[in-house]
């Protein structure tokens, strides 16, 4: 059943997967061409970000076009609890294309650099931070009234991501140099994980409480 | 009989409207109209027993189970059509139906092929390609694939053409007869009601105004056509509504044998569900 759920809303943005991976390969490739400096992990970042919250809006958009389909949904046997869920599995599938689609271009590419553990898996809290606040806002507000915090990540990231790589080395690298790299990565997929979960059920509660 | 359907004390608010206090029982074997104009809180009831709006209080109870604790076995029981289809426009039909068909353990793919050969449809249809009529088609084909036992439906043929109304009508007879339990289904289009319906729940302005089978409610109202002269302080009383003119006045009455007494000359003649429906509602009324 969330298999199916999932799958709709790939169904729902199948013309937009198209163009966002054809984005997805050539964006980096473009980066290694006109901006060799911000190429890798910068292009990675940004990319995925963009990708996993433009098929994002797409879906919602397609959801708020059409409110008696998500009525006609919930009025099925599925659970309103999966319908939500899907939403989050939806945006971990993007993501793990990303990544992978990414790594394959740095095999191809070495100009990307190295892909690594550590970015796909900083990558997942940054995301998983985005989703967790994100969904609940808009299950509770709705697409339109969303669609302002969406364009502030997007405004923002743009501005943070190259500060937070400059400044990453001097605080975040010595408080690596405590743990071992498996423990730290391992704590942050933990807490991206346990963020999710915390999010999701407030996004269910929220949802069940709807009217449609 | 027993009842398929039991809705009991339904409070719900909407800002300045309100469902208030709705009670009413489908009995197996029924196919029952919810009649009222539109606002007049029908698809709000609809939504509230589906479980899409959430009520202020009451009970909502089908095939025996509280919709609260057995909402998942309920719904696999139900067949759903709600105004205008409720599909995402841009999916094929074949898409749509794989995200509805996965929801049902009960579906049944011959028998929505069968539907769908019989409709004319085509599965890589877009279902915005489709009329009024074959979308609502597509929606009962939909709703009758899973072995449903109840059909719950939201103004069905509004918009339709007669011809798609009168097959869509047929299509509900069939499904009755197949084994079905029961067809509940909001209109303010009554006449498809009188074809078909066994009984009737009005709703007005968020309350129940009666729960009748269709031909003792029919029976207990007469039209009634006579001279002025017969209409006194005492006797406009015995009327529900009357419309007057300069050569006599046409009145609905409920209480035939009091009027026969007091205008033995007076035409009587059976009213519509229509006619009902508008003396029963304030701004109806004259």
């Amino acid at each position: 059943m969330l298999f199916q759920l999932v799958r709709k809303d790939f169904l729902l943005v199948k013309k937009y997967v198209l163009i966002m991976i054809t984005i997805y390969i050539i964006f980096p490739l473009f980066l290694v061409w006109r901006l060799p400096e911000y190429a890798g992990i910068l292009g990675f970042v940004l990319i995925t970000i963009y990708s996993v919250f433009m098929l994002l809006q797409y879906v919602s958009l397609k959801e708020t076009q059409y409110p008696k389909a998500s009525a006609l949904l919930c009025a099925l046997p599925y659970p309103r609890k999966d319908v939500v869920l899907s939403r989050y599995i939806f945006c971990l599938i993007i993501y793990l294309v990303c990544c992978l689609v990414f790594g394959i271009e740095t095999l191809m590419f070495p100009r990307l650099g190295t892909f690594g553990f550590t970015m796909p898996v900083m990558l997942f809290l940054v995301i998983s931070l985005i989703l967790s606040i994100y969904l609940p806002v808009h299950y509770k507000l709705g697409f339109e009234k969303t669609k302002i915090f969406f364009i502030i990540i997007i405004m923002a990231s743009s501005f943070a991501f190259p500060q937070f790589i400059e400044i990453k080395s001097g605080i975040y690298l010595s408080f690596l140099d405590m743990l071992s790299p498996t423990i730290l990565l391992g704590g942050v997929i933990l807490f991206s994980i346990i963020i999710l979960a915390v999010s999701a059920t407030i996004s269910m509660q929220i949802y069940k409480k709807a009217d449609l | 009989m027993e009842n398929i359907l039991e809705i009991s004390g339904l409070n719900k608010s909407y800002g300045n409207f309100s469902l208030q206090d709705i009670s009413f029982s489908l009995p197996e074997g029924c196919i029952t109209g919810f009649i009222g104009i539109n606002g007049a809180g029908k698809t709000t009831t609809l939504r509230t027993i589906l479980g899409l709006t959430s009520k202020s209080s009451g009970n909502v109870r089908l095939f025996g189970m509280d919709m609260k604790t057995n909402e998942k076995q309920i719904k696999e029981r139900i067949g759903i059509v709600l105004d205008g289809g409720g599909f995402y426009d841009e999916l094929s039909l074949s898409e749509m139906k794989s995200i509805v068909a996965s929801a049902y353990k009960s579906w049944d793919e011959t028998k929505y092929r069968i539907y769908l050969d019989r409709f004319s449809l085509g599965p890589k249809q877009k279902i915005n390609t489709l009329s009024k009529g074959m979308r609502m088609k597509y929606a009962l084909a939909l709703a009758l694939s899973h072995k449903a036992e109840l059909l719950i439906m939201d103004e069905p043929t509004s918009g339709l053409d007669p011809l798609i109304r009168s097959q869509l009508l047929d299509i509900l007879k069939e499904f009755m007869n197949n084994g079905g339990r029961g067809v509940f289904f909001s209109t303010h289009i009554t006449s498809d009601l009188d074809k078909i319906a066994d009984m009737l729940i009005m709703i007005d302005n968020g309350k129940i105004i009666f729960q009748e089978e269709k031909d003792i409610l029919l029976d207990s109202y007469r039209i009634v056509k006579s001279d002025l002269k017969d209409l006194t302080k005492d006797t406009e009383k015995l009327f529900v509504n009357i419309s007057k003119t300069a050569f006599g006045f046409t009145g609905i009455t409920n209480q035939l044998e009091d009027i026969k007494k007091a205008m033995p000359d007076a035409i009587t003649e059976r009213t519509t569900i229509e006619d009902v429906m508008l003396c029963n509602i304030k701004g109806g009324k004259k």
